[in-house]
């Protein structure tokens, strides 16, 4: 070849440096080709799988979401945004509360140690008062269940993948531990919520995605799970051979060309509503298994159900006031007699959290085939922006503009104007009064410490309050107003007949008897409800003071810290400091001490206060009435089930 | 105009047409916006940077080769080969960034048909050049 225009001459003898790079080429191509070799080979060696916890590992069917990200990227960051995903992690220095190292609890006579190692945390424990070297063996914690409420740590046992538990949880929005039996609506008293196993037993169930138990022996299990926390095949069932008939481009744009409705893979969007929320429901409801027999295949190959599907395959949805599988109802009871009261009002409606599903379907909407959990919320939203996963997921991964009423207006326009709504509410069309949700999905569910909305769609009525003992929407906001009032006003409004009332009834606030003389779900719900804003616009807050001071030293740790978050929503209480944990003469000097900071601080000194109340006019207690409340209180044991 | 001319100009001015394209990528980044960076629309800032990327590669290609046809004795490209080379420079790229105009989840539009076919322009005109070179003595 030449050029127009010649190089230099190369100096020193071409054909040996030609030779050389030759070698040197030669050299290195075999150094490449060795080092790939080792590289595939070395990359298809399996780590060993931890033996102390459950493991991930995939069945034929399931595919896992780093599988589905590369395809639809929106809709995995969106699930990754979700609290689904963190709801069993793997424990690791990046999810941990930030002060595990070097925690130091007690509790029960117990002393605890964590301590990082590497990147694992340890627990040990001594008797409490006993020297240091006391201190027993090391356990690693393993596995972490929840994020943004309450975070429960499990930790390995002797037995294999079996879990313990470490006796306390992680308070998130505080920053604080607390005894797990301090994060439960459940009796005052030594106990434990979790024994060792309950991991492999419950849990599993639905905190993970297609879990199998693997039973051993007696409390011994081999648990291995599709994905930690509630993944994209929890929903959309198992994606291996979407994924498999999915790498023909072909066959991807001729679904992205029709409507999009894709036979290998469960969409919940395209279902009708029933089907819809059973997707959702096979976790978010309460159910049971057919039988013990189904158990065993359960616990082997996990669920059968797969999204889709018309009903839950093994289990059964419990409603105490249909008539469905009798026999299965009739097991049930006759083996835990509390079934339905830990779990259901008198009347059915759904009073723990976690079991929308059983609200949803007691609602006249749904039997319209239309109405789902997808009417009023979403998984994929559109904005996919990390400021607005964020807000999306923290508000219950409502749609944008479920804020307002714009949900029920969809099938019942004719409350679209301003004069529609309020010939309905009998409320000023923007008042808190005015918002469907506030009187047909009152805060009468519990749940992670604090009052939720029901997801059964009702109408507010007196009589479940003197019935069942469930707090009526209305005297839920109006907490200063009697039984009667409400009475008079549905009656008025609505043509309700008022049910036969009790003097007090007629003389004192529904709320204040609920929080004085209640049980422990009833006082919860009014103390939560006295920190809730329409609820203090609505009732006037400047009397809650002295009764959530009181409440404060209620034997129910769930009520106290109800009780003390709301007081902390008072106008001089910001930032209030109150440890609900701490033991019971701790708590009566809390309720001295926030007494008088009240009484001297913020009291009206004009005085005014009404007595439905149970006020004095210048804000003392009534006191006779509160004795007699207090004498009254209904002291049955409260153990709701979560 | 003479091959070399013709590919000499091609590429300067395809070169101007994908650095701009690159200052507006930058300014899409600069504005935050979501039709361009949203995680849900990955697929079309993927589509655009190759189409940024390919174009002005391409354009340097072009650049080559008519400097190559000025400088090597005896080099020139045949008719086809040139215009090869010059329409895959151009459909490698415009189907790429065809392709991130309208997408579909994680897949592209289909302009992005036109990326296969520009490559096949391009791998014969870039072969051809190369033998063309070869035969050279």
């Amino acid at each position: 070849m030449s050029s127009s225009q010649p190089n230099d001459q190369p100096t020193g003898d071409p054909s040996k440096t030609s030779l050389w790079v030759k070698r040197f080429g030669y050299l290195a191509l075999a150094w490449g080709v060795t080092m790939t070799a080792v590289s595939l080979l070395t990359g298809s060696w399996k780590s060993t799988p931890p033996t102390n916890r459950p493991i991930k590992q995939l069945t034929p069917e399931y595919a896992s979401s780093d599988s589905c990200q590369s395809c639809h990227p929106g809709n995995y960051a969106s699930w990754h945004a979700s609290f689904h995903r963190t709801m069993t992690q793997v424990a690791s220095v990046d999810n941990v509360a930030s002060d595990m190292d070097g925690l130091n609890l007690s509790f029960h006579g117990t002393d605890y140690r964590v301590e990082r190692k590497g990147a694992a945390y340890f627990v040990r424990n001594k008797p409490t008062g006993t020297p240091e070297a006391a201190f027993g063996q090391p356990v690693q914690i393993v596995l972490l269940t929840g994020s943004h409420n309450l975070q429960i740590y499990w930790t390995e046992t002797d037995e294999g993948r079996t879990l313990g538990q470490l006796p306390f949880a992680y308070v998130v929005a505080e920053k604080k531990w607390a005894p797990m039996e301090h994060t439960f609506l459940v009796p005052p008293g030594p106990g434990q919520v979790y024994q060792q196993g309950d991991w492999n037993i419950a849990c599993y169930n639905c905190h993970v995605t297609q879990g199998r138990q693997r039973f051993v022996t007696a409390k011994k299990y081999d648990s291995q799970v599709s994905e930690f926390g509630i993944s994209c095949e929890a929903c959309h069932s198992g994606g291996r051979e979407h994924i498999e008939q999915n790498r023909n481009p072909l066959r991807r744009f001729a679904l992205h060309w029709s409507d999009g409705a894709d036979k290998t893979i469960a969409n919940p969007a395209r279902m009708d509503g029933p089907t819809s929320s059973l997707v959702c429901g096979q976790c978010h409801s309460i159910w049971a298994f057919k039988s013990p027999a189904v158990e065993i295949p359960w616990s082997r190959g996990g669920a059968q159900y797969r999204p889709g599907g018309k009903e839950l395959d093994s289990r059964w949805i419990v409603q105490p006031t249909t008539t469905d599988h009798p026999e299965e109802r009739d097991a049930l009871l006759k083996t835990d007699p509390h079934f339905m009261t830990e779990r259901f009002w008198g009347d059915g409606m759904v009073r723990v959290t976690g079991r929308e599903l059983n609200g949803v379907m007691a609602s006249p909407c749904y039997q319209g085939k239309q109405f789902s959990c997808l009417s009023c919320h979403e998984m994929h939203p559109a904005k996919t922006d990390a400021a607005s996963l964020a807000t999306w997921a923290r508000t219950g991964q409502l749609k944008p503009e479920l804020t307002s009423n714009q949900s029920c207006l969809k099938c019942h326009p004719g409350l679209q104007t301003a004069a529609g709504l309020t010939a309905h509410t009998h409320h000023a069309a923007e008042s808190s009064g005015s918002s469907c949700y506030n009187c047909h999905m009152p805060h009468t569910t519990y749940g992670l410490l604090r009052a939720i909305r029901s997801h059964q769609i009702s109408n507010p009525n007196v009589r479940e309050s003197t019935e069942l003992g469930r707090p009526n929407a209305c005297n839920l906001c109006h907490l200063d107003q009697t039984l009667a009032w409400t009475a008079g006003k549905l009656g008025d409004w609505y043509g309700q007949k008022s049910p036969a009332l009790a003097p007090d009834d007629r003389e004192l606030s529904a709320g204040v008897q609920w929080l004085l003389k209640g049980d422990a779900e009833q006082r919860l719900l009014v103390a939560w409800s006295m920190g809730w804003a329409p609820a203090q616009k609505t009732s006037g807050s400047d009397w809650f003071y002295p009764f959530l001071a009181f409440e404060l030293n209620d034997p129910y740790a769930a009520v106290r810290f109800a009780t003390w978050k709301s007081l902390q929503s008072l106008p001089g209480f910001s930032g209030y400091e109150f440890d609900y944990t701490v033991n019971d003469a701790k708590q009566k000097e809390a309720v001295a001490q926030a007494y008088q900071k009240w009484w001297f601080e913020q009291r009206n000194k004009q005085g005014g206060y009404r007595p439905e109340t149970m006020l004095e006019p210048e804000g003392s207690f009534r006191q006779e009435l509160l004795d007699r409340m207090i004498q009254q209180r209904n002291h049955r044991k409260v153990y709701l089930a979560e | 105009m003479n091959t070399s001319d013709r590919h000499l100009r091609f590429g300067w001015w395809s070169l101007f047409a994908f650095l701009t394209l690159g200052v507006v990528l930058e300014a899409l980044h600069g504005f935050k916006l979501g039709w361009y960076l949203n995680v849900d629309v990955e697929i079309r800032r993927l589509m655009f940077t190759l189409a940024h990327a390919h174009g002005t590669l391409l354009a340097l290609v072009n650049i080559a080769a008519g400097l190559t046809m000025r400088t090597v004795k005896g080099f020139e490209l045949a008719k086809a080969p040139s215009f090869s080379l010059l329409w895959g420079s151009v459909l490698l790229p415009l189907g790429f960034f065809l392709g991130g105009l309208v997408i579909h989840d994680g897949d592209p539009g289909l302009g992005v048909l036109l990326v296969p076919i520009g490559a096949l322009l391009l791998l014969y005109g870039v072969g051809s050049a190369a033998r063309t070179l070869g035969k050279i003595r």
